[in-house]
Protein backbone atom coordinates (compact mmCIF):
# COMPACT_ATOMS: atom_id res chain seq x y z
CA UNK A 1 0.00 0.00 0.00
CA UNK A 2 2.89 2.33 0.84
CA UNK A 3 5.28 3.32 -1.79
CA UNK A 4 8.84 1.88 -1.77
CA UNK A 5 11.23 4.42 -0.03
CA UNK A 6 13.42 6.81 -1.56
CA UNK A 7 17.09 7.11 -0.81
CA UNK A 8 18.24 9.60 1.89
CA UNK A 9 20.63 11.90 0.29
CA UNK A 10 22.20 14.30 3.48
CA UNK A 11 24.75 16.97 2.63
CA UNK A 12 27.00 17.94 5.96
CA UNK A 13 26.73 21.55 5.90
CA UNK A 14 29.36 21.92 8.13
CA UNK A 15 31.66 21.09 4.78
CA UNK A 16 29.97 22.74 2.47
CA UNK A 17 27.65 25.57 2.22
CA UNK A 18 25.79 28.32 4.33
CA UNK A 19 29.09 30.42 3.60
CA UNK A 20 31.62 28.09 4.94
CA UNK A 21 34.62 26.70 3.14
CA UNK A 22 33.46 25.63 0.71
CA UNK A 23 31.04 28.13 -2.32
CA UNK A 24 28.32 25.76 -4.05
CA UNK A 25 28.04 28.24 -6.45
CA UNK A 26 32.07 27.67 -6.93
CA UNK A 27 31.97 24.33 -6.81
CA UNK A 28 28.63 22.70 -8.38
CA UNK A 29 30.52 19.46 -9.15
CA UNK A 30 27.90 17.08 -7.55
CA UNK A 31 25.46 19.28 -9.63
CA UNK A 32 26.50 18.14 -12.53
CA UNK A 33 27.42 14.49 -11.96
CA UNK A 34 23.98 13.28 -11.13
CA UNK A 35 22.74 12.17 -14.05
CA UNK A 36 19.17 12.47 -13.15
CA UNK A 37 19.67 15.91 -11.61
CA UNK A 38 18.19 15.03 -7.73
CA UNK A 39 19.97 18.16 -6.21
CA UNK A 40 19.20 21.82 -6.40
CA UNK A 41 21.21 25.00 -5.22
CA UNK A 42 19.60 27.42 -3.19
CA UNK A 43 19.85 30.29 -1.00
CA UNK A 44 20.51 29.44 2.61
CA UNK A 45 17.68 29.45 5.23
CA UNK A 46 18.08 31.33 8.53
CA UNK A 47 21.54 33.38 7.14
CA UNK A 48 21.72 37.21 6.85
CA UNK A 49 19.62 38.02 3.70
CA UNK A 50 20.05 40.20 0.84
CA UNK A 51 17.43 39.70 -0.79
CA UNK A 52 19.23 41.69 -4.59
CA UNK A 53 22.09 39.29 -4.28
CA UNK A 54 22.28 36.22 -2.06
CA UNK A 55 26.02 35.49 -0.36
CA UNK A 56 24.72 32.20 1.15
CA UNK A 57 23.81 28.94 -0.68
CA UNK A 58 23.66 25.43 -0.30
CA UNK A 59 22.51 22.35 -1.82
CA UNK A 60 19.72 19.82 -1.14
CA UNK A 61 19.13 16.90 -2.57
CA UNK A 62 15.35 17.69 -3.59
CA UNK A 63 14.23 15.01 -6.43
CA UNK A 64 15.03 11.75 -4.38
CA UNK A 65 12.55 9.30 -6.08
CA UNK A 66 14.89 9.59 -8.71
CA UNK A 67 18.00 8.86 -7.37
CA UNK A 68 20.15 5.70 -8.47
CA UNK A 69 22.18 5.43 -5.70
CA UNK A 70 24.91 5.19 -8.40
CA UNK A 71 27.13 7.00 -5.86
CA UNK A 72 28.95 9.62 -8.46
CA UNK A 73 27.54 12.76 -6.14
CA UNK A 74 29.44 11.17 -2.93
CA UNK A 75 32.84 10.26 -5.53
CA UNK A 76 33.19 13.91 -6.86
CA UNK A 77 32.34 15.71 -3.93
CA UNK A 78 35.88 17.21 -2.92
CA UNK A 79 35.05 17.72 0.87
CA UNK A 80 33.20 14.44 1.33
CA UNK A 81 29.74 16.21 2.32
CA UNK A 82 27.89 13.93 0.96
CA UNK A 83 26.31 10.45 1.95
CA UNK A 84 23.59 8.19 0.64
CA UNK A 85 21.76 5.72 2.20
CA UNK A 86 18.56 3.73 2.32
CA UNK B 1 -2.65 34.14 -29.36
CA UNK B 2 -4.38 36.87 -27.66
CA UNK B 3 -1.84 40.53 -27.55
CA UNK B 4 -3.57 41.68 -24.63
CA UNK B 5 -1.51 38.79 -22.53
CA UNK B 6 1.91 40.14 -23.43
CA UNK B 7 0.61 44.03 -23.08
CA UNK B 8 2.65 46.40 -20.16
CA UNK B 9 -1.14 47.56 -19.29
CA UNK B 10 -2.37 44.38 -18.33
CA UNK B 11 0.53 44.12 -15.97
CA UNK B 12 0.17 47.61 -14.68
CA UNK B 13 -3.26 46.68 -13.95
CA UNK B 14 -2.21 43.22 -12.22
CA UNK B 15 0.78 45.60 -10.50
CA UNK B 16 3.18 42.61 -11.97
CA UNK B 17 6.38 44.17 -10.89
CA UNK B 18 5.80 43.83 -7.08
CA UNK B 19 4.59 40.83 -7.72
CA UNK B 20 7.53 39.17 -10.00
CA UNK B 21 9.91 41.26 -7.84
CA UNK B 22 9.29 38.97 -4.87
CA UNK B 23 8.88 35.78 -7.34
CA UNK B 24 11.97 35.87 -9.02
CA UNK B 25 14.57 37.29 -5.88
CA UNK B 26 13.97 33.64 -4.02
CA UNK B 27 12.88 31.78 -6.62
CA UNK B 28 15.34 29.29 -5.93
CA UNK B 29 13.97 28.23 -2.74
CA UNK B 30 10.46 27.57 -4.18
CA UNK B 31 11.06 23.28 -3.76
CA UNK B 32 12.71 23.82 -0.14
CA UNK B 33 9.97 25.86 0.82
CA UNK B 34 6.58 24.67 2.51
CA UNK B 35 3.42 24.19 1.02
CA UNK B 36 0.43 23.66 3.21
CA UNK B 37 2.74 22.00 5.38
CA UNK B 38 5.38 20.36 2.51
CA UNK B 39 8.08 20.99 0.30
CA UNK B 40 9.15 19.11 -2.73
CA UNK B 41 11.87 17.60 -1.25
CA UNK B 42 10.76 13.73 -2.36
CA UNK B 43 8.16 14.88 -4.15
CA UNK B 44 8.31 11.79 -6.37
CA UNK B 45 7.51 9.72 -3.21
CA UNK B 46 4.60 11.88 -0.92
CA UNK B 47 2.66 11.96 -4.73
CA UNK B 48 2.43 8.09 -4.38
CA UNK B 49 1.25 8.04 -0.58
CA UNK B 50 -2.45 7.17 -0.86
CA UNK B 51 -4.90 10.08 0.12
CA UNK B 52 -2.28 12.60 1.03
CA UNK B 53 -0.92 11.89 -2.62
CA UNK B 54 -3.90 12.54 -3.89
CA UNK B 55 -4.12 15.85 -1.92
CA UNK B 56 -1.38 17.05 -2.82
CA UNK B 57 -1.40 16.43 -6.81
CA UNK B 58 -4.95 18.17 -6.66
CA UNK B 59 -3.64 21.54 -4.28
CA UNK B 60 -0.12 21.59 -7.20
CA UNK B 61 -2.45 21.31 -10.32
CA UNK B 62 -4.84 24.36 -8.11
CA UNK B 63 -1.57 26.04 -7.64
CA UNK B 64 0.08 25.88 -11.29
CA UNK B 65 -3.33 27.23 -12.61
CA UNK B 66 -3.79 29.53 -9.83
CA UNK B 67 -5.86 32.80 -11.30
CA UNK B 68 -6.73 33.77 -7.59
CA UNK B 69 -6.53 36.72 -5.94
CA UNK B 70 -4.61 35.63 -3.22
CA UNK B 71 -1.62 33.66 -5.19
CA UNK B 72 1.73 33.55 -3.43
CA UNK B 73 4.37 34.89 -5.44
CA UNK B 74 7.19 32.91 -3.88
CA UNK B 75 5.26 29.44 -4.69
CA UNK B 76 5.72 30.34 -8.55
CA UNK B 77 1.36 30.45 -8.62
CA UNK B 78 -0.01 30.40 -11.97
CA UNK B 79 3.24 29.76 -13.37
CA UNK B 80 3.08 27.17 -16.58
CA UNK B 81 3.73 27.41 -20.11
CA UNK B 82 3.14 25.38 -23.37
CA UNK B 83 6.23 24.31 -25.71
CA UNK B 84 6.28 25.84 -28.96
CA UNK B 85 7.92 25.09 -32.40
CA UNK B 86 10.07 28.12 -33.62
CA UNK B 87 8.11 29.71 -35.97
CA UNK B 88 5.73 30.43 -33.47
CA UNK B 89 8.28 31.62 -30.92
CA UNK B 90 9.08 34.20 -33.97
CA UNK B 91 5.63 35.44 -34.35
CA UNK B 92 5.56 35.87 -30.55
CA UNK B 93 9.03 37.99 -30.61
CA UNK B 94 8.18 39.60 -34.02
CA UNK B 95 4.93 41.08 -33.02
CA UNK B 96 3.37 40.71 -29.30
CA UNK B 97 6.31 40.56 -27.14
CA UNK B 98 6.22 43.83 -25.04
CA UNK B 99 9.57 45.97 -24.51
CA UNK B 100 12.15 45.71 -23.51
CA UNK B 101 13.25 42.33 -24.35
CA UNK B 102 16.06 41.22 -22.57
CA UNK B 103 18.06 37.71 -22.85
CA UNK B 104 19.29 36.77 -18.81
CA UNK B 105 20.92 33.57 -17.70
CA UNK B 106 18.25 30.60 -17.28
CA UNK B 107 17.12 30.14 -13.89
CA UNK B 108 16.50 26.15 -14.36
CA UNK B 109 19.86 25.44 -15.05
CA UNK B 110 21.57 27.21 -12.63
CA UNK B 111 19.21 25.91 -9.69
CA UNK B 112 19.97 22.27 -10.88
CA UNK B 113 23.31 22.31 -12.53
CA UNK B 114 24.59 25.54 -11.23
CA UNK B 115 25.61 26.20 -14.62
CA UNK B 116 25.07 30.48 -16.39
CA UNK B 117 23.13 29.86 -19.26
CA UNK B 118 22.28 33.05 -21.49
CA UNK B 119 19.35 31.73 -23.25
CA UNK B 120 16.42 32.94 -21.27
CA UNK B 121 13.96 35.66 -23.29
CA UNK B 122 12.05 37.55 -20.95
CA UNK B 123 10.03 40.69 -22.15
CA UNK B 124 7.65 43.20 -20.80
CA UNK B 125 7.92 44.18 -16.65
CA UNK B 126 10.02 41.01 -16.07
CA UNK B 127 12.95 42.14 -17.69
CA UNK B 128 12.93 45.26 -15.60
CA UNK B 129 12.61 42.94 -12.36
CA UNK B 130 15.36 40.53 -13.42
CA UNK B 131 17.80 43.75 -14.72
CA UNK B 132 17.69 44.50 -10.61
CA UNK B 133 19.57 41.28 -9.85
CA UNK B 134 22.97 40.34 -10.54
CA UNK B 135 22.75 36.58 -10.55
CA UNK B 136 20.78 36.31 -13.36
CA UNK B 137 22.60 39.63 -15.46
CA UNK B 138 25.35 37.72 -17.97
CA UNK B 139 28.80 39.73 -18.03
CA UNK B 140 30.59 40.80 -21.05
CA UNK B 141 26.78 40.34 -22.99
CA UNK B 142 24.74 42.08 -24.21
CA UNK B 143 21.12 41.76 -22.30
CA UNK B 144 18.33 44.41 -23.61
CA UNK B 145 18.02 42.73 -27.28
CA UNK B 146 16.30 44.01 -30.19
CA UNK B 147 13.26 41.88 -32.22
CA UNK B 148 15.55 40.89 -34.61
CA UNK B 149 18.70 39.72 -32.18
CA UNK B 150 16.08 38.09 -29.69
CA UNK B 151 15.33 35.99 -32.94
CA UNK B 152 18.72 35.11 -34.15
CA UNK B 153 19.50 33.81 -30.59
CA UNK B 154 16.37 31.77 -30.48
CA UNK B 155 16.88 30.30 -33.59
CA UNK B 156 20.61 29.28 -32.19
CA UNK B 157 19.05 28.16 -28.96
CA UNK B 158 16.37 25.60 -31.28
CA UNK B 159 19.64 24.27 -33.28
CA UNK B 160 21.70 23.27 -30.01
CA UNK B 161 18.44 21.29 -29.37
CA UNK B 162 16.82 23.31 -26.82
CA UNK B 163 12.80 23.56 -26.77
CA UNK B 164 11.06 26.60 -27.59
CA UNK B 165 8.68 27.02 -24.42
CA UNK B 166 6.12 30.22 -23.54
CA UNK B 167 5.03 30.76 -19.95
CA UNK B 168 2.51 32.71 -18.27
CA UNK B 169 4.02 34.21 -15.54
CA UNK B 170 1.25 34.65 -13.74
CA UNK B 171 -1.79 33.52 -15.66
CA UNK B 172 -2.97 35.49 -18.19
CA UNK B 173 0.04 37.55 -18.38
CA UNK B 174 3.29 36.58 -20.64
CA UNK B 175 6.19 37.45 -20.56
CA UNK B 176 8.97 34.76 -21.20
CA UNK B 177 10.34 32.29 -23.82
CA UNK B 178 12.37 29.72 -22.05
CA UNK B 179 14.93 27.66 -24.27
CA UNK B 180 14.48 24.15 -22.35
CA UNK B 181 16.42 20.99 -21.56
CA UNK B 182 14.93 17.95 -19.70
CA UNK B 183 15.40 17.05 -17.16
CA UNK B 184 17.33 20.22 -16.15
CA UNK B 185 13.73 22.56 -16.62
CA UNK B 186 11.81 22.82 -13.50
CA UNK B 187 8.56 22.68 -15.94
CA UNK B 188 9.59 19.71 -17.84
CA UNK B 189 10.82 18.03 -14.78
CA UNK B 190 7.20 17.76 -12.71
CA UNK B 191 5.50 17.11 -16.13
CA UNK B 192 7.65 14.31 -17.37
CA UNK B 193 8.54 12.65 -13.61
CA UNK B 194 5.48 13.34 -11.63
CA UNK B 195 2.90 13.91 -13.98
CA UNK B 196 2.10 17.47 -12.88
CA UNK B 197 0.64 19.99 -15.75
CA UNK B 198 3.68 22.75 -15.90
CA UNK B 199 4.10 22.56 -19.61
CA UNK B 200 1.82 21.75 -22.28
CA UNK B 201 2.72 19.66 -25.47
CA UNK B 202 2.48 21.84 -28.53
CA UNK B 203 -0.20 22.33 -31.14
CA UNK B 204 1.94 20.19 -33.15
CA UNK B 205 3.45 16.18 -33.44
CA UNK B 206 6.27 15.33 -35.44
CA UNK B 207 5.47 13.29 -38.69
CA UNK B 208 8.51 11.38 -40.27
CA UNK B 209 8.50 10.69 -44.21
CA UNK B 210 9.32 7.01 -44.42
CA UNK B 211 10.28 7.35 -48.25
CA UNK B 212 12.43 10.24 -47.38
CA UNK B 213 13.94 9.03 -44.34
CA UNK B 214 17.09 7.35 -44.39
CA UNK B 215 18.10 6.06 -41.07
CA UNK B 216 21.02 8.07 -40.07
CA UNK B 217 19.81 8.31 -36.96
CA UNK B 218 20.97 12.14 -36.28
CA UNK B 219 17.55 13.30 -34.90
CA UNK B 220 17.39 10.83 -32.44
CA UNK B 221 20.19 12.77 -30.08
CA UNK B 222 17.84 16.16 -30.40
CA UNK B 223 15.00 15.25 -28.88
CA UNK B 224 14.59 16.04 -25.41
CA UNK B 225 11.78 13.56 -24.61
CA UNK B 226 13.34 10.35 -25.85
CA UNK B 227 10.48 9.81 -28.40
CA UNK B 228 12.47 9.44 -31.54
CA UNK B 229 13.94 5.95 -32.14
CA UNK B 230 15.98 4.22 -34.87
CA UNK B 231 14.64 1.21 -36.09
CA UNK B 232 17.53 -0.59 -37.81
CA UNK B 233 15.48 -3.09 -39.74
CA UNK B 234 13.02 -0.73 -40.64
CA UNK B 235 16.14 1.98 -41.83
CA UNK B 236 14.13 4.70 -40.72
CA UNK B 237 13.08 6.15 -37.29
CA UNK B 238 9.86 6.07 -35.80
CA UNK B 239 8.24 8.43 -33.54
CA UNK B 240 6.21 7.80 -30.35
CA UNK B 241 3.20 10.60 -30.60
CA UNK B 242 2.17 10.32 -27.40
CA UNK B 243 5.56 11.60 -26.19
CA UNK B 244 6.16 13.93 -28.75
CA UNK B 245 5.70 17.80 -27.64
CA UNK B 246 5.86 18.89 -30.51
CA UNK B 247 8.34 20.52 -30.54
CA UNK B 248 10.24 20.38 -33.75
CA UNK B 249 13.77 20.53 -32.65
CA UNK B 250 14.82 17.58 -34.34
CA UNK B 251 13.99 18.64 -37.52
CA UNK B 252 17.25 20.95 -37.76
CA UNK B 253 19.40 17.71 -37.85
CA UNK B 254 17.39 15.99 -40.65
CA UNK B 255 19.55 16.19 -43.59
CA UNK B 256 17.24 14.21 -46.26
CA UNK B 257 13.96 17.18 -45.19
CA UNK B 258 11.99 13.37 -44.02
CA UNK B 259 10.52 15.54 -41.09
CA UNK B 260 7.62 17.61 -40.10
CA UNK B 261 4.78 18.98 -38.23
CA UNK B 262 1.23 18.20 -38.36
CA UNK B 263 -1.46 19.39 -36.52
CA UNK B 264 -1.72 17.82 -33.05
CA UNK B 265 -5.81 17.36 -33.82
CA UNK B 266 -5.39 15.36 -37.17
CA UNK B 267 -4.74 12.74 -35.00
CA UNK B 268 -7.90 10.90 -33.48
CA UNK B 269 -5.94 9.56 -30.41
CA UNK B 270 -4.39 12.63 -29.55
CA UNK B 271 -7.26 14.88 -29.92
CA UNK B 272 -7.57 17.86 -26.82
CA UNK B 273 -3.80 15.91 -25.18
CA UNK B 274 -1.58 18.41 -24.49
Amino acid sequence: MFPKRSPKVTIDYSKCGDGGKVDPRECTKCLRACDPAVFIIHESPNMPLDPIDPKFWRITAVWLSLCTRCMKCVEVCPVGAISVSG
Amino acid sequence: MNAKNYSNELAKDMNMEAYLTEQWKAFETIYIRKIAGFSSIDLGYKLQLPIIGRVLRWNAEKMIHSESKNRKAVRGDGHFGQVIPLEEAKIIIGNLAAEPIIENYCMCRWMQRGMKERCCINFGVLSGVIEKLPRFIPQNAKVRLSRDETIARLEEHNRKGYVASVWFQPVPYINAICSCESPECGGLRLRNDFGLNTVYKAEYVMNVNPDKCQGCGSCVSMCQFSAIRLIPSLGRVIVDINKCFGCGVCRHACEHDAMNLLPRDQFLGLRGQY
